[in-house]
């Protein structure tokens, strides 16, 4: 290795800082410890700007934390640009590199890198698992702006199926539509996409067919189903934002608009009978069966960042988790609440987080 | 362990050709720079790459300048984008002017200098510090100048050259110079190209592969031709035109990236009308000049985004010999050019400019230079830009240098008119600097040294807006200063002749906020170059120092590129047949360094290159 004397003294220097601000958390691991794991806690995942993205950990004790879980296990190797999202099945947690069109298969105690999916992949999004097989919804080629809505760019994503055995795509699934989050319920996929697409797709996975799509309008993005119900939080600009409620028994809809104040919400997570949302930089719950929502803050956290605040949200194990997506060019934060919007913790994670996907 | 590396080669060296004895001389030839005003600048730093020093180089512009001056480069891999970053600044605060005019892309307001050939040109010089009075938009951190110079006198000469290197690398290279005393004309052409499929040092997949550049083929193919007619004993014309088109692909990052690629060309023509009538001069310049891109997002469908310019622009500049040690030039000019593409519709921009320039020399120690510029359009509020510089001569060993100016950097096509985000509202970043410059000049060392201060404003930034949408504003204040040192020393033992090129320069580049420095912009760059020759055998040795880069806004030490030292080295015999016929061979980063210049963006290891030379 060579580094210039000034780079060392300047590494030495900005290292003593660090050990002089950083008193409050001697459980900070953590080094290429192979005998870590990572149960009981969140993954948290940094998209990453021109370099690699990365992945952080918090455990649920909020003491044990590692800044970046992957490259302390897996050193050297190239996990992949704009980590996208991650899912879990058995024993291995996959997680999306969405600009590198791959997955990274890896133990999910101890993130020791097992396999990657490498072909058939194009600007991967989102993945649901059903029955031993990922299901992944592919943006393939992204329009040109004023491309008319048949452009290629606005027709040839997919949904590509994955056979978790062999960790190679076995098929695709044409959405002949924009695609991008992705759920699975009750043996049928949903797939959402606020930009272009109006409407929520559905895709048989016994028959790899689209059967009837739900129409719910312009900036559907986040959802998720609870007791038969699938609700959608869509926004789109300059619009009320809302809350489509499909009854997935018959397809019919009622919706829950929100006032002007709630403009651009997002976020929906469905937790204990509430429904969480965000917007800029607070957080608000209604319970599922309210039909208006709540202008009441939970809490709201200070962000001076443009485009990323709230970049990732989560509401799970009795807390409250926020990633603020800060320059998108240096490490940014990630903070947890309590249920009552008093803050636990708050970690120094990797650049532009925007997820948490917990591990217990 | 560098220098001992070093010392090593150069007692190598000195060793083998020690033993030969016969009588040559290196042949320094004289310049006559076309840019009249680069030529009269006494008051900055003006490095001169002339024809021999292009001629020990590889093709593209980026690894001349990289291994022979004090500006920064970053790469996207071997022959990709490669943008500068000259005194700190950022890739659009480089101006690069072909033949007296700018040339910086109207679309991102940079030079991609991957696409410009080295040999094109007879002269190439890289001035340090702001020039925006003269040569307009970008030249903040400084200009580097592209000339063809043309020759009044009898001759006909050929000159044409051919590589071979590793990775399939091709290069060939033709000019001819045609001239008499009324005519002169160089036509020439050139094209490089490579498969670029080369290994990256020390690097394995996660299956343990040797890792190599993938989807990194490319080729850039020129034609030049200048011409020049003496009216008469008091007027001339010249026309100089230019047409390039560079077909690269996209290095991956991994393996599993979707393959893209980026093709694009430019088309610049010049003429010039220069008349002389006794205490007057007049020069009338036109050009047209085109600039257009394709992007392919996925090689494996023909679906591409693109862009094109296409620029007129009319010059007349009035020069006046008021007294003996006084002149005035008076110029005006007017741009129009027209931008259309994907990204930013139809759309046309009009500048107009005046400025005036004085040139006093006070006695023969002692020169003055003064000028001034206003833009009128009505795309943007555009500063009133000035510079003024002296220079004294206080004896023959030492020579003190000052200059003062402000420039400037206006809002490109994409800045404005970007679909969606462009914003219509945005000043020109601006830019006041001053400078002191030492010059020692003994027997046959020069050495000169800089020091400068640059206070730039309201910089550019595309940051995300309502509605997520990304847009430019003019955010960030800058400050970068810091010093620049070259050397120069030409000496023969006997027969022995050496050149000794030695540049270093230590750059801060401060963000006013959050006093950090900009990422990208290394501290200290350093670079040597020795040429040595003896009677028809010619070597050199070339070294590159870059040190660490941050690679983020906060400064983050864990994130940031190595430093590298990179070497190479070159040997060439003449075999004596027409007026000069070499063959020569150079060996690239000799060491085998590990390096790349941006992240997960790794360049070659070790690599060959073989060539002739034939000049008749």
């Amino acid at each position: 290795m060579k580094l210039s004397k000034l780079f060392l003294v300047a590494l030495g220097s900005v290292s003593v800082l660090v050990s002089c601000t950083n008193d409050d958390n001697p459980a900070v691991d953590s080094n290429t410890n192979e005998t870590n794991t990572y149960e009981k806690g969140v993954f948290i995942l940094n998209e990453g700007s021109s370099g690699q993205g990365s992945v952080s950990f918090l455990g649920n004790d909020l003491s044990k934390f590692t800044q970046d879980v992957y490259g302390a296990v897996n050193p050297g190797d190239l996990f992949g640009q704009y980590v996208q999202s991650m899912f879990f099945d058995g024993d291995y947690a996959y997680i999306i590199a969405g600009g590198s069109n791959k997955i990274n298969v890896v133990n999910r105690k101890t993130f020791k890198l097992v396999a990657k999916i490498e072909s058939g992949l194009a600007k991967p999004r989102y993945g649901v698992v059903k029955d031993g097989k990922a299901y992944v919804v592919n943006a393939n080629t992204y329009p040109n702006f004023g491309d008319p809505a048949d452009a290629i760019g606005n027709t040839d994503d997919y949904v590509a199926v994955i056979n978790l055995a062999t960790n190679s795509v076995e098929s695709t699934i044409p959405l002949n539509n924009t695609g991008n989050r992705i759920i699975l319920e009750n043996g049928k996929l949903y797939v959402s996409e606020p930009y272009k697409s109006t409407k929520i797709l559905v895709v048989n996975p016994a028959t790899n067919l689209l059967e009837t799509p739900i129409v719910v309008g312009e900036g559907a993005d986040t959802m998720e189903v609870n007791n038969g119900i699938l609700y959608v939080l869509k926004s789109s600009y300059g619009n009320p934002s809302e809350i489509v409620k499909v009854d997935l028994l018959d397809s019919s809809m009622t919706n829950v608009v929100f006032p002007e104040s709630l403009n651009d919400a997002k976020n929906l997570d469905i937790y204990e009978n509430k429904i969480y949302y965000t917007v800029d930089t607070s957080v608000y719950a209604m319970d599922l069966t309210a039909s208006s929502a709540s202008t009441t803050a939970i809490l709201s956290y200070t962000s001076s960042s443009a485009y990323g605040k709230m970049y990732g949200f989560a509401v799970n194990n009795g807390r409250i988790f926020i990633a603020d997506g800060g320059d998108f060019t240096a490490n940014s934060k990630a903070y947890v609440y309590s249920l009552n919007g008093t803050l636990q913790k708050q970690v120094a994670v990797g650049v532009g987080p925007n997820g948490f996907y917990f591990n217990n | 362990m560098t220098e001992k590396k070093l010392l090593f080669f150069i007692l190598l060296l000195l060793g083998q050709f020690a033993l030969a004895q016969n009588d040559s001389i290196i042949k320094l030839e004289e310049l006559v720079i076309s840019d009249v005003y680069l030529k009269d600048n006494q008051s900055q730093s003006i490095q001169v790459l002339n024809d021999s020093v292009i001629s020990k180089n590889q093709p593209s512009l980026t690894h001349l300048l990289n291994y022979n001056s004090v500006i920064y480069f970053k790469e996207y891999g071997r022959g990709m984008l490669s943008s500068v970053s000259f005194r700190g600044t950022t890739a659009s605060q480089t101006a690069v002017v072909w033949n007296g005019i700018n040339i910086n892309s109207q679309l991102n307001g940079s030079t991609d200098f991957n696409t410009i050939t080295a040999n094109d040109f007879n002269s190439i010089s890289v001035k340090a510090g702001g020039g925006s009075v003269i040569y307009g938009s970008g030249a903040i951190g400084g200009s580097i100048h592209l000339n063809n110079d043309l020759e009044f006198k009898k001759q006909f000469k050929n000159d044409f050259r051919a590589s071979y290197g590793s990775f399939t690398t091709l290069g060939t290279n033709y000019r001819m110079v045609f001239s008499n005393a009324k005519w002169s004309s160089q036509i020439g052409f050139s094209y490089n190209g490579s498969e670029n499929d080369y290994p990256y040092v020390g690097l394995y997949t996660w299956k343990g592969e040797q890792r190599k550049n993938t989807n990194g083929q490319y080729y850039t193919a020129g034609l030049n031709v200048s011409l020049g007619y003496k009216i008469n004993a008091a007027s001339s014309i010249k026309f100089y035109s230019q047409t390039s088109n560079t077909d690269r692909n996209v290095s991956l990052i991994s393996e599993s990236d979707t393959k893209t690629k980026y093709v694009n060309g430019f088309n610049r023509n010049l003429i010039e009308y220069v008349g002389v009538f006794n205490k007057l001069t007049a020069s009338l310049k036109s050009a047209y000049i085109t600039e257009n891109y394709q992007y392919f997002g996925d090689i494996s469908n023909d679906y591409f985004s693109f862009g094109k310019t296409e620029c007129v622009i009319t010059k007349f500049d009035f020069g006046y010999q008021v007294t003996k040690r006084l002149k005035l030039n008076g110029v005006a000019d007017y741009n129009h050019t027209k931008g259309y593409g994907t990204g930013f519709g139809n759309n046309t921009r009009q500048i107009g400019s005046a400025a005036l320039m004085a040139k006093w020399n006070v006695n023969p120690k002692w020169q003055n230079e003064f000028g001034i510029r206003k833009e009128i359009t009505d795309n943007y509020e555009s500063p009133l830009l000035f510079s003024a510089g002296s220079s004294y001569v206080f004896s023959k060993l030492y020579t003190l240098r000052a200059n003062f100016s402000r420039n400037f950097r206006i809002p490109t096509f994409n800045d404005l008119y970007w679909e969606e985000g462009g914003n219509p509202d945005l000043k020109p970043e601006s830019a006041y600097q001053a400078e002191i410059g030492n010059v020692f000049s003994f027997k046959k060392i020069t050495l000169s040294q800089t020091m400068y201060y640059n206070k730039i404003k309201d910089l550019l930034r595309w940051v995300p807006g309502d509605g997520g949408i990304w847009t430019p504003q003019n955010t960030d204040r800058v400050q970068t200063y810091g010093t620049e040192v070259l050397l120069e020393w030409a000496t023969n033992f006997n027969k022995h002749y050496f050149v000794l090129n030695s540049t270093y320069a230590y750059t801060i580049s401060e963000n006013e906020e959050t006093k950090k420095q900009l990422f990208f912009v290394p501290y200290h760059k350093a670079t040597a170059s020795i040429a040595y020759s003896y009677k028809k055998l010619a070597a050199n040795y070339q070294f590159l120092y870059n040190g660490f880069v941050y690679t983020r806004s906060d400064n983050d030490p864990n994130e940031i590129i190595d430093p590298y030292n990179v070497s190479n080295v070159g040997i060439d015999y003449d075999f004596g047949f027409f007026d000069s016929s070499k063959l020569g061979f150079q060996v690239l980063n000799v060491f085998n360094e590990k390096y790349e210049s941006l992240e997960n963006r790794p360049l070659p290891g070790r690599n060959f290159n073989i060539y002739i030379n034939l000049k008749f």
